[in-house]
């Protein structure tokens, strides 16, 4: 035992020195500087909620909370449900589906920001290819970035574009682990083959769906590069999200206590979602 | 006869969805090649007229892109090599050994799954500031090496390694380090190779945190520095756009190359984060 906890420090130390400095350390100290009134290069004055009190009686607070939680409406659901339709369909006994698969998950390996610069082209409004096609079907042309009322959903179509294979190769691994036994046992019992999968397949898909929902929940609070390169928050605030709030109040206000009140009201959203999926869909699965 | 309807209707399907799927791409790929008044010439010609590397020339000699290629290779090849390294040792030891704190550390680590960057990078940059990291490289390298995920992954893994082989190593007199490199570490190369893949695609395409860190600009990585170019033109008239999607199609070539040389690594990487979750 003792020779093993001198052995275990050998082992973990090079890891650990790095997690608790840049990792575990930041993310307890956010919430104590969340508590202090500093600007890095002068003092440090405790606070206590003062930052969190003129937050929300921000409205730009507000705003970058509810263009987030927009995103998290738009994007989550239609992440589950279309990459849950693309995982049945390419786990079917179909040629090529392997290339099929493996074109699907590029978009997940590009930078996210790069990715931004070709939408931005497609989404151009006086030369891009989506307006001119609208124009061909004789319909009218979208102001897909610049326009207040579509910019926030344009963007959404971008990561959703960019998470679909991600979350389909995890749905794909759930699917697999259903054994075929249980769906065919039931197919010949005389269900049809819709109602094995609403009644067999899905209940089972249950902890991957969660899994799915939690993610790309994570995902779409954090979405900033796209973002940037696309709209920087614009037009006006409509795409303005919590994280850009979050950096324009730390590296342009330089006002690190805010920031970090921003920061600590986003790691509780993570926490709270994370908590009620889970409560959501383990109870049922038990 | 209906069963040859519903494969026609899927294999319809595949290709629609296949189309959606590369159409941003392609588009870019080929527009890269126009000349920019071919660019916005409307309408649109899916086959450039004049098939022209102008945009990647002006890009290679206006802006160091080549610096801030070997940049994202020196801080991705770097990293993941770490990543590999104190991920591994730190997985043996929480699936192998019994020590003090095991649970209470091992927790902590999995907790942080929860947490993307954006939730403490405020603090991170405070203590990069201090460390005087701030604007190097070395920032770049050391942040992601900080990663939950290649924990977790390689954790299982060596959890499923059956124990009567360490054992057996055990009363040969091999010393842990020793069972850990001879035994452990070769027996795990495709989740090493997971692993691998995954942190290198990552940090390649890593943008928040250089961005916060950096201030010169020979130091930006890819992601930066294509995300700079365009951004200082956004919503000005001067943009061309050429350069800027031959700048998109060099800057995602590598970890393009990288997906599809581990592509099955890759997806195993992604399948073992979800499974046991």
């Amino acid at each position: 035992m003792k020779k093993q906890n001198i052995a275990a420090i050998f082992f973990l130390a090079p890891y650990m020195i790095v997690f608790v400095l840049f990792r575990l350390g930041p993310s307890i100290a956010g919430i104590l500087i969340s508590l202090t009134d500093w600007n890095i290069i002068g003092d440090i004055t405790f606070v206590g909620l003062k930052n969190f009190e003129t937050m929300f009686r921000s409205g730009h607070f507000w705003t970058a909370l509810i263009n987030t939680g927009k995103f998290s409406v738009i994007v989550v659901p239609a992440v589950v449900i279309l990459s849950l339709a693309l995982a049945v369909l390419f786990n079917q006994k179909l040629r090529f589906r392997g290339i099929a698969r493996a074109i699907t998950i590029i978009p997940y390996v590009l930078i996210p920001a790069v990715t931004g610069v070709i939408w931005n082209w497609m989404y151009s409004y006086k030369s891009g290819i989506l307006n001119y096609y609208l124009e061909n079907a004789g319909l009218k042309q979208v102001g897909w970035l610049i326009d207040k009322k579509y910019a926030l959903i344009s963007i959404a179509i971008v990561i959703i574009w960019s998470y679909l294979g991600y979350n389909m190769v995890l749905f794909l691994a759930g699917l697999q682990n259903i054994p075929e036994e249980l769906f065919e046992a039931a197919v010949i019992d005389g269900a049809t083959k819709r109602q094995a999968f609403m009644k067999i397949t899905l209940p089972l898909l249950k902890p991957v769906t969660s899994l799915v929902i939690t993610l790309s929940f994570i995902n779409t609070v954090q979405i900033y590069d796209q973002i940037y390169v696309m709209t920087n928050g614009g037009p006006g605030t409509s795409t303005m999200t919590l994280v850009q709030y979050m950096y324009t109040s730390a590296f342009k206000d330089y006002d690190m206590g805010y920031g970090s009140a921003i920061g600590t009201t986003i790691v509780v959203i993570l926490v709270v979602v994370y908590f009620v999926v889970n409560k959501l869909f383990r109870t049922e699965v038990d | 006869m209906r069963k040859y309807f519903r494969k026609i209707l899927l294999y319809f399907c595949m290709v629609f969805i296949l189309l959606i799927f590369m159409f941003p791409l392609a588009w870019a790929v080929v527009c890269s090649f126009k000349s920019e008044l071919e660019i916005i010439k409307w309408p649109p010609t899916w086959i450039p007229e004049q098939f022209t590397l102008e945009n990647y020339q002006y890009m290679l000699e206006h802006y160091p892109f080549v610096r801030w290629s070997i940049n994202s290779m020196i801080v991705s090849i770097s990293a993941t090599v770490l990543i590999l390294l104190f991920s591994s040792m730190a997985s043996y030891a929480f699936a192998r050994l019994n020590f003090v704190g095991k649970k209470i550390i091992y927790s902590s680590i999995i907790a942080m799954l929860l947490l993307p960057i954006q939730a403490y990078v405020i603090p991170l940059f405070l203590v990069v500031n201090k460390l005087g990291m701030r604007d190097t490289l070395s920032s770049l390298v050391l942040i992601p090496v900080a990663n939950v995920t290649s924990v977790y992954i390689l954790t299982n893994f060596y959890k499923t390694l059956p124990r009567e082989l360490e054992e057996a190593a055990r009363i040969d007199g091999c010393s842990y380090f020793g069972i850990y490199w001879r035994i452990d570490l070769p027996l795990s190369k495709a989740s090493l190779s997971s692993v691998a893949i995954l942190s290198f695609i990552s940090t390649w395409n890593s943008f928040l945190w250089p961005m916060i860190t950096l201030r010169t600009d020979k130091w930006k990585p890819l992601s930066v520095g294509v995300a700079s170019y365009v951004g200082s033109f956004l919503n000005s008239n001067g943009f061309q756009y050429g350069p800027s999607l031959a700048a998109a199609c060099m800057a995602i070539l590598p970890t393009l190359i990288a997906y599809l040389l581990l592509q099955k690594n890759f997806v195993q990487g992604i399948s073992n984060t979800g499974i046991k979750g």
